[in-house]
């Protein structure tokens, strides 16, 4: 896995990267068919699948690499860049778990 | 400006090819990735998964470009990408944070399943120079031409993470 931006976000990196990586692995994969009501039970189901899993090491990641962010001056250039980024807000569909 | 598109087709199916294109770092043929991070993730109610990177490259100036100028030969690249497993697409946007007078490099990349169980990559880039000096149109050729050849190295990358993927599935448990 690829080092963080900080050395001292690297462990909180790789132990994130190993379980976000088994959860997303079966994301892939949903069962074949899955009506569109499904679908949403599908995703609350995952994400719930993640907060149990790897919601305590992504929280200790995120904001290890937050601080580093702004600590390094990136901040405005990331805030502007995810601004012009139309996949940053969905339109309609509201976003069932902020993690931001 | 200049505009590139090219759509290329994986043999396997549509998770495992997805599963390595967000794999792909580290690997030998991205030696220029520094870091990369996840600054950003969530799943939206349709069952979509949003993610952005901040990422890392180190790039080399090429010998024709006054010195000077660019103090660091160092790039931080924003991607923006969504994953719906439903649909079974993957879509991808990179550009480059800064430099950007010098060169932008957006690039727009998506993943989608065959009705024949393969994986079509298409990828499209747009380059823009706003440098002036009479060097604009060389420097956007000059990104176009290492834009292609860095587009075939990141496939050879994505196809070593996809070999190693179906491997450790051959593995018993």
């Amino acid at each position: 896995m690829a080092d963080s931006l900080s050395p001292e976000c690297t462990p909180l990196k790789s132990k994130y990267d190993t379980c976000f990586n088994a959860w997303f692995e079966g994301y892939l994969e949903p069962a074949v068919t899955v009506s569109s009501s499904e679908r949403s039970a599908y995703s609350k189901e995952k994400a719930d699948e993640f907060e149990a899993k790897c919601g305590k090491v992504w929280g200790q990641y995120r904001a290890c690499v937050q601080k580093a962010v702004m600590e390094k001056g990136l901040g405005d250039l990331l805030q502007q860049a995810r601004e012009e980024n139309p996949l940053r807000e969905p339109p309609v569909v509201q976003s069932s778990r902020r993690t931001s | 400006m200049k505009f590139f598109s090219q759509s290329f087709l994986y043999d396997d199916p549509w998770p495992i090819v997805s599963l390595a294109f967000f794999l792909r770092y580290p690997n030998p043929y991205a030696a220029h990735v520094i870091s990369c991070d996840v600054i950003s993730r969530n799943q939206t109610s349709s069952g979509s998964l949003l993610t952005t990177r901040l990422i890392l490259k180190r790039g080399a100036m090429p010998r024709w470009f006054p010195k000077g100028i660019v103090s660091r030969a160092e790039s931080w690249v924003i991607e923006e990408s969504e994953v719906d497993p439903h649909g079974m697409v993957v879509r991808c946007r990179t550009k480059n944070l800064d430099h950007v007078k010098v060169m932008q490099v957006e690039e727009a990349v998506e993943f989608r399943q065959t009705p024949e169980g393969k994986t079509l990559q298409h990828t499209e880039a747009r380059i823009v120079s706003g440098f002036g000096w009479g060097l604009t149109k060389r420097i956007e050729n000059h990104g176009l031409t290492r834009f292609k050849a860095n587009l075939q190295r990141s496939r050879e990358g994505v196809s070593l993470i996809l070999s190693l993927l179906r491997q450790s599935r051959l593995q018993p448990i």
